[in-house]
């Protein structure tokens, strides 16, 4: 990404009072760093019944019960979004120009277009499934789609701070 | 040390330390590896502690399956990673913590199972009590390898 198009967005995040704390508190990045990783383990972990479900390895699983996993996906979606906001304040010139941070948020934005069609597209219809029975196909390819980006998420994520120049 | 040492010097402690993409790579894999296993080990406690409760517990058995791809990914990415820094690794309190916390939360699990199995699916007061320990140990691994990086 060019220095130019970034650089405002970048100072402004630079600037505010979170990306002060995060720099002056020497605690602070670390332990939003496990913050991070919680709500990464809870997030996939929701995700992960969820999707099992639906591709049918988990066919023994309540769908309406997997589903109630969707509301804890979201919660720790948010606190992942909040420290992730805190890391981009912290050092914005950072991670604007780092290529595995643009590929995952791309995912990311890709993953939420995925779950909008998941919710809108298939929950109600998932929901009247019996016990046992299986899903459609095209629910089945928006779970594996999801179990895959966000493992993709995972990877890029962990390779941010391994591609800088 | 001088198991470590050669650990750090052999053919693994030299790729993870020198090869350009070795490090990132394993190291992205053992979170993946993180994500899978603590995936089914939060379900599972989630569950056990009263959260979707028409999902039978006893189903869970199926889904360790899941879990255990996942550990087996991070116990040889973990062993790669070791290698790099065994000498330092071991001594380090975080270090020392995590594996603890994995000891005790794995054998949590299974107690977990035993106890409901024995109970024909139910959780009583002692299986949550033990839930909620054996979710906070998982976390306090997830914690304490994370600051493997700063301790």
């Amino acid at each position: 990404m060019d220095y130019d198009t970034y650089a405002p967005l970048a100072s402004w995040f630079e600037s505010t009072w979170v990306g002060e704390q995060m720099r002056n508190i020497f605690w602070l990045f670390p332990a939003m760093e496990t913050v991070h990783f919680i709500g990464l383990t809870i997030m996939f972990g929701s995700l992960l019944v969820i999707d099992v479900r639906v591709l049918g390895f988990g066919r023994f699983i309540n769908m309406g019960s997997a589903l109630k996993f969707i509301p804890i996906a979201i919660g720790a979606f948010s606190i992942n979004l909040l420290s992730g906001i805190a890391f981009l304040c912290a050092d914005p010139f950072r991670y604007f120009p780092n290529i595995a941070f643009q590929w995952k948020m791309g995912l990311i934005v890709i993953a939420g277009i995925n779950a909008l069609w998941f919710w809108f597209g298939e929950h109600d219809e998932l929901k009247q499934l019996a016990d046992g029975e299986d899903a459609d196909f095209r629910a089945k390819v928006i779970a594996a789609l999801s179990l895959a980006i966000w493992v993709a998420v995972i990877i890029f994520g962990r390779m941010i701070p391994y591609v800088e120049y | 040390m001088g198991f470590l040492l050669w650990l750090e010097e052999g053919p693994m402690g030299i790729f993870i330390r020198e090869s350009l993409w070795g490090y990132p790579i394993v190291l992205s894999s053992h979170a993946v590896g993180m994500a899978t296993v603590m995936g089914v080990v939060v379900a599972l406690n989630f569950r056990v502690l009263g959260y979707a409760k028409d999902i039978s517990i006893l189903a869970f058995d199926k889904l360790f399956v899941i879990g255990w791809v996942g550990f087996i990914i991070n116990l040889l990415s973990g062993l790669i990673l070791f290698c790099g820094s065994a000498s330092v690794y071991l001594f380090q309190g975080s270090f020392q913590l995590k594996i603890g916390f994995i000891v005790v939360g794995g054998i949590l699990m299974k107690v977990i199972m035993n106890k409901v199995r024995s109970e024909n699916g139910a959780a009583d007061g002692m299986t949550k009590l033990i839930s909620a320990a054996c979710i906070a140990c998982w976390f306090g691994g997830v914690i304490t390898g994370r600051l493997m990086a700063y301790l």
